[in-house]
């Protein structure tokens, strides 16, 4: 269907789900329990059909105030007096019995008003009180059945595109009521309101649009103050870039340390996706900044940094404390720091305002800070798994480079790189940093233990953190001066060793033997 | 209350200015002044409202004939019903000063007070206006 064929909403995100908007003319039923935003939704639809596409449109409400229509519009900042004033709208107040009457009228006084004002949207708010009075037995049925095709006959030949409000499991012979509606509806947007934990999520799932594709599946939607209703695509959806992933042969520097490029190989190509798995405290985050500020003063790319873990505030204090200005970067938007708390994370959101914050900025390096932190907050093994394989193949079809720091908890020594959830196999580059127990001192090691399309090193180096960030140990000062806890070895690896005079035990021994 | 007086007269000021002399009168405009633009027969606003058809229907001219509500032509029995968009500043004005009134329990009670009740609706007026 060409673009022309489709009214937009103007609903954020929605039409993006409807792959355009919907066809012209259709009927759309939003169906859903109380509270799971159907008014708000059909009146949004008519508003910014008013006000973004200058097409007026008209709202029948049966037996509510519209008083109330008006000063709910208004916490949105929608004025809809003013609109009816210009009479680009009109909220109409009747009864279900008047309503049926008037789309059986030859001269119907709603129909001649949508004509008088140029309509071509309609809402109409609580369809299921049409079938209140009628009964639920199966003659009455059809009854409603035929009534609901006249409603349809009749609006389409106005050429008005029609919304209806249905709310499911209050009324007698709902389910009825709603099995016949859709299948006389063109599109139907089921809306949900469902209980998580102790949180309640909102959901809108189109079940059916004649005339067009669109995403399936249940997507996310919030109800913003000051904003109105916002769709965000579930990041499971698969992506319809519909061009084959591009790929790069340019690599470029991590954080401008020979030394580290080395070990992977000469750097990282663009486009590739990096794990940096490593315990609390080992440098993650440092390496992160690191690994931005490279991207913005060598090579020119924009930054985003993704935090579940800590506020920008605290980010740019620990960046400043080692002598890495972000203050600066992050002033002139050459790099973006996003943080959410993981407190009720809402995944498809976030997944959104990430991807828009990296279209908006041309963001070519991202560090996101904290994988272990969204296994947590996300919960569900599945989605976590859809979010990371949706932002890896985002991050390729963008050609960006990415990062993903993991914090994996075993305190020395590793048995397994991801154990909640292995990720390694979708990653092109895995980057281990270590605690190192020697003798009665902890060091920090890096190791580069994949590199996809890369001669990387598989040498263990140690690294210290200082003003600059990370830095190598050169291998000459890789040996250790005796320790002042003079005897022991490999106390918190729960497999003390003792050393004694010129014995030769472990590594230690070793030390002494060259001093 | 201090404010008694002042407030009772400009109720009664308001309601002379409007026309409005009987309780259903009142309740109808006020049922059309909130619904905007009401698609209804007189019956079902009478229905709604609480009131005998025959005292709609009446309210309904009156408030016509006073320019304080406009009608569409009939379908059949239905009509739309809408607050007459008067150039009368003065009018309008009181319309507005008396709807304000009638938001708060005290205004209403004055409006009871001041309006004569007419005797065909079913409830207790007192009971319903407040």
């Amino acid at each position: 269907m060409s673009k022309d064929g489709l009214i937009k909403t103007g609903i954020t995100g929605l039409d993006d789900i409807l792959l355009g908007g919907i066809p012209r003319t259709n009927v759309v039923l939003l169906q859903g329990v109380t509270g799971s935003g159907k008014t708000l939704m059909g009146l949004e639809v008519i508003y910014h059909g008013i006000v973004q596409y200058n097409e007026p449109g008209i709202i029948v409400v049966f037996e509510t105030n519209p008083n109330k229509l008006v000063r709910d519009a208004a916490a949105f900042g929608w004025n809809l007096e003013e609109l009816q004033e210009q009479k680009k709208l009109q909220i109409v107040f009747t009864t279900p019995q008047v309503f049926r009457h008037e789309l059986r009228s030859t001269d119907s006084l709603l129909l001649e008003t949508a004509n008088e004002i140029g309509a071509q949207r309609i809402f109409v708010d609580g369809i299921g009180l049409l079938n209140r009075d009628l009964g639920g037995n199966a003659p009455e049925r059809a009854g409603f059945r035929e009534m609901l095709q006249q409603l349809f006959e009749s609006l389409d030949r106005e050429n008005l595109t029609a919304i209806m409000s249905l709310e499911v499991g209050s009324a007698p012979n709902s389910m009825a009521t709603v099995e016949m509606t859709d299948f006389l509806a063109d599109t139907v947007i089921q809306l949900g309101r469902n209980r998580k934990g102790r949180r309640i999520q909102r959901s809108l799932e189109v079940l059916k649009s004649r005339g067009q594709d669109y995403e399936t599946g249940e997507h996310t939607m919030h109800i913003t103050e000051g904003q109105g209703v916002q769709i965000f695509r579930r990041v499971q959806a698969p992506s319809r870039a519909g061009s084959k992933q591009p790929t790069s042969s340019t690599m470029r520097s991590v954080i401008g340390v020979d030394a580290v490029d080395t070990l992977i190989g000469g750097g990282i190509f663009d486009g590739s996706t990096t794990m940096v798995v490593g315990i609390s405290g080992v440098g993650k985050t440092v390496l992160g900044t690191q690994i931005l500020r490279e991207g913005v003063l060598k090579q020119k790319t924009k930054g985003l940094l993704v935090s579940l873990d800590e506020h920008p505030a605290q980010i740019i204090r620990n960046a400043q404390t080692l002598g890495l200005n972000l203050e600066e970067q992050v002033a002139d938007g050459t790099i973006q720091i996003l943080f959410e708390s993981p407190q009720e994370l809402d995944v498809d959101a976030h997944y959104a305002r990430i991807i828009k914050l990296i279209e908006e900025h041309d963001i070519k390096r991202m560090v996101i800070d904290g994988m272990t932190s969204y296994s947590t907050a996300i919960g569900e093994l599945a989605v976590y798994r859809d979010f990371v394989h949706a932002i890896v193949a985002y991050s390729k079809q963008r050609l960006m480079t990415s990062f993903f720091n993991y914090e994996n908890p075993e305190f020395l020594g590793v048995s397994s790189y991801m154990p909640d959830f292995p990720l390694s196999s979708i990653v092109d580059n895995l980057i281990l940093m270590s605690l190192v127990e020697i003798n009665n001192s902890l060091h920090r090691c890096i190791s580069v233990v994949k590199s996809r399309g890369s001669k990387h090193s598989f040498d263990t180096r140690e690294f210290v953190i200082g003003q600059g960030g990370i830095s190598l140990v050169p291998l000459e000062r890789n040996l250790l001066p005796p320790v002042p806890l003079q005897a022991y070895s490999s106390l918190l690896s729960r497999a003390p060793t003792r050393f004694s005079g010129s014995k030769r035990i472990n590594g230690a021994a070793a030390v002494q033997d060259k001093e | 209350m201090g404010r008694g007086k002042p407030l009772e007269s400009t109720v009664q000021s308001c309601l002379d200015g409007m026309g409005i002399s009987l309780l259903s009168e009142w309740d109808v405009l006020a049922f059309v002044y909130r619904h905007g633009a009401s698609l209804a027969s007189s019956d079902q606003i009478a229905h709604l409202i609480g009131y005998e058809s025959t005292v709609v229907k009446a309210a309904l001219d009156r408030l016509e004939s006073e320019k304080l509500i406009e009608r569409s032509r009939p379908s059949e029995e239905v009509r739309f019903y809408r607050i007459f968009a008067s150039s009368d500043a003065g009018r309008q004005r009181r319309l507005q000063q008396i709807v304000s009134l009638a938001e708060t329990r005290v205004g209403r009670l004055l409006l009871a007070k001041r309006l004569k009740p007419d005797g065909s609706n079913r409830d207790e007026k007192n009971n319903r206006i407040s």
